[in-house]
Parts: C-alpha cells; structure tokens; sequence
C-alpha cells in the first residue's frame, strides 16, 4: 500500500500522465504484481460502470444545465454539447480501498442486489452499501455482506410465499441449487474471516451472492408469472 | 393476413395434428409460447412460415399477427394445459422469442436473433446471428454455429457452446461450462458446481474470464498468443503444459503470467478446483477423448457404463404433477427425468468425494 505508484493508476488508466510518467509506470507494472493486479481490477469496474445503461434524466434538466454553460461551452452548439455529453468517455478515480469496494459493489450492482438493497434502506440513511465501504476503506470482515443478506431474505421470503404455484420439481430443483450456492457462500465466507482483505475472495464473494440473487429473481419472476 | 391467419387457427383448433403454411412480410419475427412439448424451429429460403403442431384431442394452437410478430400460442380447449410438439419453419433470417415451461426448445439453421426460455427443458440451437439469449433451469444448453452478442444461462444442468463466434456471457450454478471453437474477444463464463472448458481465441486486446467455485478450469492458450493472465484458487492447483513466466503475486491467492506483450486480460478464477492451461491441440485431443467416453457412457454417468446397481430418486410430488396430465405427458416426462436425475446425482456425488478426498488428503499432511 506504499507503492508510490499505487495512488496513480487511476490517472494511468485516464491517460492522464505525461509520457515520462506513463513509461516510468510501465517499467513499475511490469515488476509488481500487486499494482498490475490492482490495474486489472480498475480496468474492470470502469469496464461495468460504463457498460451500465444511463437512466435518462429529467426533460426539464437540459435548460437549466445549458444556462450555466459558459460561453465557450455554449460555443459547441446544443447539439454538440449533448452529443459531446453522451459520448464523452466516463472516467472515475479511485483509491485502491474505493476501487474494491466499487468492485464489489459493481458485482452485486450487476444482479439488482445493491438496487434492492437500497431500495429498502430507510430514507434518513443517506449511506448504502458502496458508500458505506467508501467511508471504510478496506472491507473489513465483508462487512458488506449484511445489507445483501437482507435483500435475499426478502427474496427468499417472497420465494416461500409463491412456490406453490411451481410444480415440486422445479422447487425441489431451486432448492437443491439455492443449496449449492449456499455451501459455496459459507465457504468463501469462512475463507474471508481468515483474510478480510483478500481481493479475491471479497470479489468471489460477493459473486457468488449475485448469483443466489439472480437465481431468487428469476424463480419469483417464474412463479409470478404461473 | 388476417384472414389467413384465421383460417390457420381453426384450422390448428379443429384437428390433432395440422400443418398451416402462410406468407409473412419481409423483417417479420416469431413468438412461440408452449407450456408443455417441444418447439422445433427450422429455416428455409422462402418469405412463408409453415406451423405444425401435434396439438392431441384437446389441444389447441392460436396464430396471429401482432405488428410484424407472428404470435403462435398453445392452449388447452379444457382442463389442465395440454402437450403440444410444434414445429415451425420460418425464414432464415427471422428473430425468433421462443418460450415454454415444459418445453424443449430445438432451432436449427436460423441465422437471426434468438431468445428461448424454458423451465424444465433442454434448449439445443444451430445457428442465430445477433442477440442470442437462451435460459433454462433444468435443463442444459447447447448452442452451435452462432454469433453475435450470446448470453447463456442453465441452473441445475450444463452449457456447451461450439464453433461461436462473438461476444460471449456464459453462467450455470451446478453443472459443466464447456466452449469449443470460440472466436471471441470477450468471454465471461461461470459456474458454481462444475467444471469451465475453453478452447478457442485469445485476441490481442481481449478480456476472458473464467471462474467456478467447486469446479477444475481449463483453458487453451494458443502459441503465439498475448496475454496476461491473473490465476485465483483458495484451494485448488495451478498447472500448465508450457513455461508460464510468472510476473509476480499479489497476495497468497493470486498469481499473474504475462505471455508475449500481454495486451490481453484473461482471469481464472476457481475456489476449490484446479486451473489448467493447456495448448490448443492438447485441449481438443482431451476434449476428443472425453466425448468418446460419452459416446460409451449410456446412462451419462462417466463411467463408460460400469454400473452394476443405481438408485434413481423420484418424490410423490413429481409423480402426482405428471400424473395430472395428459397420458402422453407423465411417460414422455418421466422418462426424461431419469437420465437427467442421474447425471445430476452422479456429478453431485462425484465432486462431494473429490472434495471429502481432498480435505483428507489435506489434512493427513
């Protein structure tokens, strides 16, 4: 963590070294594992941030945000400013703590558990499960783990009110599966309290929730639709 | 149309087995919803589609046009829903949404964009170009002959893709992952209790990424390929056929290599299994050799039929659910459900053994 290049991959990634900077990271990323791996995990959340669908805003936005262009903002045109806008490539900087809880919170994001998650925080909470990681740093005992674990057991709980209308088999299959993931749940859990900070096994993890999510979902959304 | 159309739904309503053939416009797509049966699509060079459906005594088929969908639905005239094995063939570049909850799903040589879905089926496809999303829950997946952007999604059975050319998204909880003569530059496959297979590209540029949780991977890496590949296992092996020049390790769980210039990413990724990479040639002669023993393994049990004695597992509630319908249904069903039930237990017991040998092994150390 005293890697003195550590804290400038996020740059790196942005392009945003000059040329002596960038060749002087590429001799460090070619001897240090850590920070090539730290790389490779960066790569991939602003990979899945910027596959994320943009949620269209408000209609009225547009006016307020083109008064308070500047002139030589305004220069573009408002066609231009927009397409400037949707096309511009997204760029987040992270510390390495904020970039393995994004990860983490990216991989549960990816199965609608953070969605769900924070759905059901109540209104005065202002911290969902990513921020809260931010505040923290490094994830610490999976800590995250909570608010995700109430999201599957609302999932499971509507689960047990709708499988009647699923046949034995098909409950009996979800079953034996939700079991599966379950025992892999544990396991990797039981992995994590022997080492908190392992980026793997958070992210593996957290995974492996995504997938008992999905897989909850997928069945309510069977059983709603019998 | 319409009224063509309406004849072709009398015509399907009136009789147990019927064929109706129709003209549709240029750019039309189909949708099949069959709640029990088959859906068997085939493609020909011709702007028509032909429905045929084996509709018994109370059965019913209802065909309509939506826009430019042609809607083809299955019902029952009473009681319980029927089984109903349709078979359609449409223009070959037609979309097709094919959906059912007892229904297997077959495509062959249709070159559009293909959704199935199904409960308690087998989706097997030849062909499709573009968005191809296929799911079952019980039952496995296999696609061949395909490209485009490919997502891929089984439960309890496994996914097989083959000759695939494309953006690739691949994900089963307890069953096998295996990819064969993939041209890709992404691919993220996974699964919780299985084995991954991957033998195809690495593109300069390209992201891959493996996992499993119970389960060995196994990958080829071409000769001249560039690569970086970052190898996580909390408990399992790393092995390669080949020199792997270790650029160094972050944390005891993870390893990295950096074959050629490195330019593209590839993560593996298994907790308790082993992670192999291997050349192509080698990977194709083993994946060769494993079809063999399929092809001499009746009951899919992986013993190339040594079984002396085995127990199938059937509770009263699957019984009496196919008992409930149609005659045709509990045979043609329960005769699915005994080989899919013994792989499924054979493959359970097996990695349950491999894992209690392992933690043995483990400790007597």
């Amino acid at each position: 963590m005293n890697d003195i290049w550590m804290n400038r991959l996020s740059e790196y990634l942005d392009g945003e070294l000059d040329s002596t900077e960038r060749a002087a990271l590429d001799a460090h990323l070619a001897t240090c594992g850590v920070c090539f791996a730290t790389l490779g995990e960066l790569k991939r959340v602003v990979a899945r941030a910027q596959a994320l669908e943009d949620s269209q805003p408000d209609k009225d936005l547009w006016p307020r945000i083109r008064a308070r262009l500047t002139p030589e903002h305004g220069s573009a045109g408002v066609g231009g400013a927009r397409q400037a806008a949707t096309t511009a490539r997204r760029r987040f900087t992270f510390s390495v703590p904020q970039l393995l809880a994004a990860s983490v919170a990216l991989v549960l994001m990816s199965g609608g558990a953070v969605g769900i998650a924070m759905h059901q925080q109540p209104s005065n909470t202002p911290a969902p499960a990513a921020a809260r990681l931010h505040e923290r740093g490094m994830v610490a005992a999976a800590s995250w783990t909570g608010t995700t674990d109430a999201a599957i057991a609302d999932l499971q709980a509507t689960l047990t009110q709708n499988e009647s209308r699923l046949d034995t088999t098909t409950v009996r299959i979800v079953r034996q599966n939700l079991a599966i993931i379950d025992r892999a749940i544990a396991e990797a859990r039981i992995a994590l309290q022997k080492d908190p900070g392992n980026a793997y096994l958070n992210l593996h993890l957290a995974d492996t929730m995504r997938r008992k999510v999905e897989l909850l979902r997928r069945v309510n959304d069977i059983a709603a639709q019998s | 149309m319409v009224a063509t159309l309406a004849a072709a739904m009398l015509a399907l309503a009136s009789q147990r087995q019927t064929d109706t053939t129709f003209a549709v416009p240029a750019g039309a797509s189909l949708s099949v919803n069959n709640f029990g049966g088959g859906i068997t699509v085939h493609a020909w060079n011709e702007n028509r589609v032909k429905v045929h459906g084996d509709v018994g005594r109370r059965g019913r088929v209802e065909v309509s046009l939506v826009g430019s969908t042609v809607v083809v639905k299955t019902g029952s005239r009473e009681g319980a829903p029927s089984v109903i094995d349709l078979d359609i063939t449409v223009p070959q570049s037609m979309g097709l949404t094919l959906g059912g909850t007892y229904a297997d799903i077959t495509v062959e040589g249709v070159q559009g964009p293909i959704s199935g879905e199904t409960v308690n089926g087998e989706i097997n496809i030849r062909g499709g170009k573009g968005i191809i999303t296929l799911h079952s829950i019980q039952g496995s997946v296999t696609l061949a002959d395909a490209s485009g952007r490919i997502e891929v999604n089984s439960v309890n059975e496994a996914i097989e893709l083959s000759h695939v050319t494309g953006e690739i998204k691949v994900e089963t909880t307890n069953g096998d992952v295996t990819l064969t003569g993939i041209q890709s530059s992404s691919v993220d496959a996974g699964t919780i209790n299985g084995d991954v297979v991957y033998e195809g590209t690495v593109t300069d540029g390209g992201s891959y990424s493996f996992g499993s949780h119970n389960g060995d991977i196994s990958v080829s890496i071409p000769e001249r390929a560039n690569v970086t590949i970052t190898v996580a296992t909390a408990n399992g092996d790393i092995d390669a056929s080949f020199a792997l020049p270790m650029t160094n390790t972050a944390g005891k769980h993870r390893k990295t290599f950096k074959i050629g210039s490195g330019s593209a990413r590839m993560e593996l990724e298994s907790f308790q299994g082993d992670i192999e990479l291997r050349r192509p040639q080698e990977m194709r002669e083993r994946i060769e050799e494993h079809k063999h023993d399929h092809d001499n393994d009746n009951d899919n049990d992986h013993d190339r039929d040594r079984d002396t004695s085995f127990s199938f597992h059937f509770d009263a509630g699957t019984w009496n659910y196919a008992a409930r319908y149609a005659k045709a249904y509990a045979p043609k069903y329960a005769k699915a459900y005994a080989p899919r039930y013994a792989r499924a237990y054979a493959r359970m017991y097996a990695r349950t053994y491999k894992q209690s040998y392992r933690s043995t092994d483990t400790t007597s150390h």
